[in-house]
């Protein structure tokens, strides 16, 4: 589904992505993990193009990202990304959250989309805050609602960008649970996390970035009991 | 002292026609002015080279020269360049809409710069489209944040819309020099139009405070 070719990024001179090729099946859950600065965020954002690579190429479902800058829209459309302060829109309440995207960039009919819009509230568990405008909203709730965002725009792949990062310790639960429901129905996604029992057990696949190299990639049972390399090693000893 | 209030009773019916006179072009110039200052900003913050050195020339002459002349230059020039006589109610709403885009561009621009640029990268996820992102995500939110200096670019408008006098236009500050240079006493009917002025603003201040707390709402 995804194909990533030789991707590297500079930031001015600094090298933050080096030479990265892997490949995302349909239906696969893939964590990425490293120390901060490892340029996990920066490879996440490269596969929506919120990041331009400065070269190699990204394939989704055949379709070569980096080079139709026209129909990036259209591309976006199918990608659901979830960030790490939720980046909810402050003035609509969480319905009107819902139902923007995809009444403005798909055309969605505003009946659907609000049929849509409560359904997936209902999903995330937040179906009675449907009228509330998002701060009043708990850290966990509005992740929750940005979830559910991205979903009602119904995309192949979801992207998340350390979806747990900016929350209380007892919110990161319910986020997760989320997650991991939607991994169950076989959604498929790329999550850069630090919580690594979600990546234990969730994940099909690890990929470990160190210093903008992909060091190290496989299933997580096997690399979090025998990390092949030394640095994902060290990363897991500090860790874990 | 020896003010006389009576002495201006018969010409009030003549002043008060001027607050309708000088809310009128205020009014075109107000929205003449919040148009062409959303464009500006949004080529200042644009990728289009040209545009944003366009932007900031105009900023930069119309900012950088008073007022006064360049409602002058319009009255004046343009008969003179073209042959078409230029009323003194266009000339105003175009000098003051011309200048007040500077201004208004300028403030829309920090507003805009102001807003969680997350806010931008959520839509782009979504895939939503440029314009609907700029119009109903990011203007929206710059605009709250940007409520209380614009109304005073408003306020300001409306008060130095008294040197369109100098023209000719029968705004309230012309119909108070006309009832001074009638009664010979001038005192009296300047401090009359300066209490209406001071109404004028009292008013949209309120405005102002009653939109600021309906954007207020989501919070």
């Amino acid at each position: 589904m995804i194909d990533v070719q030789a991707l590297s990024k500079k930031f001015g001179d600094n090298l933050v992505l080096s030479d990265i090729s892997t490949s995302i099946q349909k239906g696969e859950v893939v964590a990425i993990i490293g120390p901060s600065g490892s340029g996990k965020s920066t490879f996440l954002r490269c596969l929506n193009l919120l990041e331009t690579p400065s070269s190699g190429s990204i394939e989704i479902n055949g379709k070569n990202l980096t080079a139709s800058k026209k129909e990036i829209h259209k591309i976006r459309q199918q990608i659901g990304m979830v960030f790490q302060h939720f980046h909810l829109f402050p003035h609509m309440t969480v319905l009107e959250n819902l139902m923007y995207a995809p009444m403005k960039a798909k055309g969605v009919k505003k009946y659907d989309a609000e049929e849509k819009a409560r359904q997936l509230l209902e999903r995330v568990g937040l179906a009675q805050k449907a009228d509330a405008y998002p701060n009043s909203l708990s850290g966990g709730q509005k992740q929750r609602v940005a979830i559910a965002r991205a979903l009602a725009m119904e995309p192949e792949l979801m992207l998340f960008d350390e979806p747990t990062s900016a929350l209380d310790p007892e919110m990161v639960k319910e986020v997760l649970e989320v997650m991991k429901d939607l991994a169950k129905s076989g959604m498929t996604m790329v999550v850069v996390t630090h919580e690594m029992g979600f990546a234990r057990e969730v994940a099909d696949r690890v990929l470990f970035l160190d210093h903008g190299v992909l060091v190290e990639e496989g299933e997580p049972e096997s690399f979090f009991k025998h990390p092949a390399s030394e640095r994902a090693r060290d990363f897991l000893d500090k860790v874990l | 002292m020896n003010l006389d209030f009576s002495q201006i009773v018969p010409y009030i019916p003549f002043m008060l026609e001027g607050i309708w006179v000088t809310l009128k072009f205020v009014f075109f110039a107000i929205i003449l002015g919040s148009i062409l200052g959303t464009l500006l900003a949004l080529f200042k913050i644009g990728s289009a080279k040209p545009l944003r050195w366009f932007a900031d020339a105009y900023t930069s002459i119309f900012r950088g020269t008073p007022l006064i002349l360049q409602l002058m230059i319009i009255y004046y020039s343009i008969p003179q360049l073209t042959g078409y006589d230029i009323s003194p109610f266009l000339s105003a709403i175009l000098a003051f809409g011309l200048n007040s885009s500077a201004y208004i561009s300028e403030i829309i621009r920090a507003g805009i710069q102001a807003v969680d640029k997350g806010q931008l990268e959520a839509a782009q996820a979504l895939g939503v489209p440029y314009g609907a992102m700029m119009k109903d995500i990011i203007l929206p939110q710059a605009l709250k944040n940007i409520l209380p200096a614009l109304m005073n670019e408003f306020i300001t408008l409306t008060k130095e819309s008294a040197i369109v006098s100098t023209i000719g236009y029968l705004d309230l500050m012309r119909r108070a020099q006309v009832v001074g240079a009638d009664l010979f006493r001038n005192f009296e009917p300047l401090l009359f139009v300066g209490l209406i002025y001071w109404c004028l603003v009292m008013g949209l201040t309120v405005i102002g405070r009653m939109v600021e707390r309906r954007l207020k709402l989501s919070d």
